[in-house]
C-alpha cells in the first residue's frame, strides 16, 4: 500500500515543479541504408525511419498519459551522416539534410540529430563534404541538428577542424542573418561526444550502438530547486553536505521516472532500451531553470564568485543520485547551462553577472559547455576558433564531454537582444574580447597531441 | 477446518484487539488475517480466523459478544465463503482528487468507477482546511480490469471531476513505486 505522503509528494513534483521526461530519443542506424546513389540512400532512410519511428510520437503520448508524466519532446538521432553517406558531395549532403527534415515533419518530431561528423583525428572525404554543407543544410531545414566532434582525450585536438568550425559557425550565422543566426543554434562542436546523447543539438547514434535504441533525457531543475527550498525551509541550519544529499535523492526520483517511461516506450516499439541521460536541462519557462538553483543556494545570481563550486556540487550530486537509480546511465548526465534557454541565466548574462570567462570556468565542472551563447556578429572566425580550442582543451584534459554552441548574431553587438524562438529562447549578446589576437595561433593548424592521462592501457 | 469472518465496530479505545483476539484464542480459533481502521473516533476491525469443523460458530459469537459489548462495541460474525472464483487481476492505478468539499464527491467519482468495472482496493478520503476553505482529498487505489476501455474510462472520470469542481489525476501505480521505493 502506498502512503498518502508518497502519493502527494509525487503529485507535487508533477503539478508544481515541472517534472517531466524532457526527451525520448529513438536512435536509428543508417549504415544499412548506404548506397552509391543519393536518391536511393534517401529512399532507404525514409523507409527505415518511418518503419521504426512511425508510432514514436503516439506511443510516447500514450505512455505519458498512462503514467501521468508528459514526454515533452520526441526526437530521432541517426548515425553520423558523414559516415553513412561518406561518398557524397556537399550538395548531396544538403539533399540528405532536407530529406531528414521532411521525415521529422511527417513524424511530428521536433528535432532530428545526426547531421554529424567525427573528425578528432582527421577528415575523410565525407567529413569534409558534410562540414561544407552544414551552413546551407541548417539554413534550409528547420528540425535538423548538426554536431562535429573535433577533439577527444584519446586523439587530442584537431586544430584544423577547430579552425574550420570557426569559419563554419560564422557562415551558418551569416546565411541565417534574418533570424538572428539561428543556424548556429542547431550546430554544436564537441570534445569527447558521447555516442548515446538524447539531447539536442548533440544527439547522434554512435557507431557502436544497436540498429535502433531508445535513449531518454530526464530533466527537472524545477524539482531540484523546490526540493532544496523545502529542505532549507524546514531546517534553516542545513549545510552543503546535507543539501547535496537532498539533491541526490531528488535526482534519484527524477531518474527513476525517466527510466520507467523509457523502458515502456521501448517495449511498445519493440526496440532495446539504451540509457537515461540524467541532465538538469532548463527551458525558457519560469520554474524550470538551473540558474534559480544557484539563488536557492545563497548566491544573488549565477555568475557570482562561488558559482563554479555550486555547479560542481550540483553536477556531482545529480550524477550520484542518478547512477544509483539506473544501471544504464549515459549521454551527458549533469547540469546544463545553456544561456538563452534558461530565463535566469539569460538575465544574469544581461546584467553582466555572467561573462564568457566565468561561463568557461563553469564548464570545467558541468556536463556540456559554452551552450547557446549569443556573441557579437562581428566576432572573427579565428576568435570563435580560439574559444572552441579552449573549451575542447577543458574536455580533453578532464576526460569529459565539452561542447560549444555559439551564435555570432549578424549585425548585432554586445548588449543587444537576440531571439531564437521556442525552446531555444532569447538572450542578450555577451561581450567577447576580439582584437584578432588568436589568429596567429589558429593559423598554425595540426593536431594538439593527446594528453598523458589518455594513456591508461 | 472452516473459516469465519468477524466484524467489530464502535468507538475506538485501547484494548479492542486484545479482547477480540483473546476470545478467539480461548475459543480455539486460529487468527489468520486482521485489518483495522480508525476514522476520527470510530474503530472498525475485520478478523479472519480458522476453526475446527466440529466447533459451533454460535458459541464463538456469544463469547465475543460477552467480551466486548461492555466496551460499547458491535460484533457481527459469519462463516466465510470459500472457493469463490477470484476476478482476473487488473492493472493497478492511483486516482487522486483535490478540490473544495461538497456533498456527493465520493458518490460522484465511484459511480464512474463502478460503471467501468473498476475495483477499489484502497480508499482514503479526508477533509482538510478550516472554515469556508474546506478542501477534500481523495486517494483511490484501484484495479482497472484488462477488458476496460482505458481511454473511455479516463475521459468519463475527468469529465465527472470537472462537473464536481475537482482536480483529478489518474496514473499507473508503478510510477509512485518507482519514485519512492528502492
Amino acid at each position: 500500500m502506498l502512503t498518502e505522503r508518497e502519493i502527494i509528494a509525487t503529485l507535487e513534483m508533477l503539478k508544481n515543479e515541472n517534472l517531466d521526461v524532457r526527451t525520448v530519443t529513438l536512435g536509428v542506424s543508417l549504415f544499412d541504408c548506404a548506397s552509391h546513389d543519393v536518391e536511393l540512400f534517401i529512399s532507404n532512410i525514409h523507409k527505415k525511419i518511418l518503419r521504426l519511428a512511425g508510432n514514436l510520437v503516439d506511443t510516447c503520448d500514450e505512455v505519458g498519459l498512462r503514467y501521468g508524466i508528459p514526454v515533452v519532446n520526441k526526437r530521432i538521432s541517426v548515425s553520423p551522416v558523414a559516415v553513412a553517406a561518406c561518398n557524397f558531395s556537399a550538395e548531396q549532403m544538403c539533399r540528405i539534410a532536407m530529406a531528414l527534415d521532411t521525415i521529422a515533419r511527417r513524424l511530428r518530431i521536433d528535432f532530428i540529430g545526426g547531421f554529424s561528423a567525427l573528425v578528432e583525428k582527421g577528415f575523410t572525404k565525407g567529413d569534409r563534404a558534410l562540414i561544407e554543407a552544414i551552413p546551407d543544410a541548417l539554413a534550409q531545414t528547420e528540425r535538423v541538428c548538426s554536431s562535429v566532434n573535433v577533439a577527444s582525450t584519446h586523439a587530442g585536438i584537431n586544430m584544423d577542424a577547430v579552425a574550420l568550425m570557426g569559419r563554419t559557425i560564422r557562415r551558418a550565422a551569416e546565411i541565417t542573418a534574418d533570424r538572428d543566426g539561428i543556424g548556429c543554434a542547431k550546430l554544436v562542436v564537441f570534445a569527447n561526444i558521447p555516442q548515446d546523447v538524447p539531447f539536442m543539438a548533440g544527439a547522434y547514434l554512435g557507431v557502436g550502438e544497436p540498429d535502433a535504441v531508445i535513449n531518454v533525457g530526464v530533466s527537472g531543475p524545477g524539482v531540484v530547486k523546490k526540493a532544496i527550498d523545502r529542505a532549507r525551509l524546514s531546517n534553516p541550519a542545513l549545510d552543503l553536505g546535507q543539501i547535496s544529499e537532498t539533491i541526490k535523492r531528488t535526482a534519484f526520483k527524477v531518474t527513476r521516472v525517466g527510466e520507467l517511461i523509457g523502458r515502456k516506450v521501448a517495449a511498445r516499439l519493440d526496440v532495446p532500451f539504451g540509457v537515461v541521460d540524467l541532465s538538469l536541462a532548463p527551458t525558457p519557462n519560469v520554474g524550470d531553470s538551473v540558474g534559480e538553483i544557484f539563488q536557492s543556494l545563497g548566491l544573488k545570481s549565477i555568475g557570482n564568485p562561488g558559482s563554479t563550486a555550486i555547479l560542481a556540487m550540483l553536477n556531482d550530486a545529480v550524477k550520484k543520485g542518478g547512477i544509483f537509480a539506473s544501471s544504464y546511465v549515459g549521454g551527458l548526465s549533469g547540469a546544463f547551462i545553456p544561456v538563452s534557454e534558461d530565463l535566469n541565466i539569460a538575465e544574469a548574462a544581461r546584467k553582466g553577472h555572467l561573462t564568457i570567462e566565468k561561463l568557461e570556468a563553469m564548464t570545467s565542472v558541468c556536463s556540456v559547455g559554452l551552450d547557446m551563447v549569443a556573441i557579437p556578429g562581428s566576432t572573427s572566425a579565428e576568435t570563435i576558433a580560439g574559444i572552441i580550442a579552449d573549451e575542447m582543451a577543458i574536455g580533453v584534459v578532464n576526460s569529459k564531454a565539452t561542447a560549444v554552441r555559439l551564435i555570432p548574431v549578424p549585425g548585432k553587438k554586445a548588449g543587444d537582444r537576440a531571439s531564437f524562438g521556442g525552446l531555444l529562447g532569447e538572450a542578450t549578446i555577451i561581450d567577447i574580447p576580439d582584437d584578432g589576437g588568436s589568429a596567429g595561433f589558429i593559423a598554425l593548424g595540426g593536431r594538439i597531441p593527446a594528453p598523458v592521462q589518455s594513456f591508461k592501457n | 477446518m472452516k473459516k469465519i469472518v468477524v466484524f467489530v465496530l464502535g468507538p475506538d479505545r485501547p484494548g479492542i484487539i486484545a479482547a477480540v483476539s483473546k476470545t478467539l484464542f480461548e475459543q480455539g480459533c486460529n487468527l489468520e488475517d486482521v485489518s483495522q481502521t480508525i476514522l476520527q473516533t470510530e474503530f472498525m476491525g475485520i478478523f479472519v480466523a480458522s476453526m475446527n469443523d466440529i466447533k459451533n460458530e454460535d458459541e464463538v459469537l456469544a463469547a465475543l459478544q460477552a467480551a466486548i459489548s461492555s466496551l460499547g462495541l458491535f460484533v457481527h460474525m459469519r462463516p466465510m465463503s470459500t472457493g469463490l472464483s477470484q476476478q482476473p487481476a487488473g492493472e493497478p492505478f492511483i486516482i487522486t482528487t483535490f478540490g473544495p468539499d461538497r456533498p456527493g464527491l465520493v458518490a460522484g467519482i465511484t459511480e464512474v468507477l463502478a460503471h467501468n468495472g473498476v475495483n477499489i482496493t484502497n480508499l482514503k478520503a479526508v477533509s482538510r482546511g478550516d472554515g469556508d476553505r474546506q478542501h477534500y482529498i481523495m486517494i483511490y487505489e484501484v484495479d482497472v480490469p484488462p477488458a476496460a476501455d482505458y481511454h473511455a474510462m479516463r475521459t468519463a472520470l475527468y469529465d465527472r471531476a470537472q462537473t464536481l469542481g475537482l482536480d483529478i489525476n489518474l496514473q499507473h501505480r508503478e510510477i509512485f513505486e518507482q519514485i519512492h521505493r528502492v
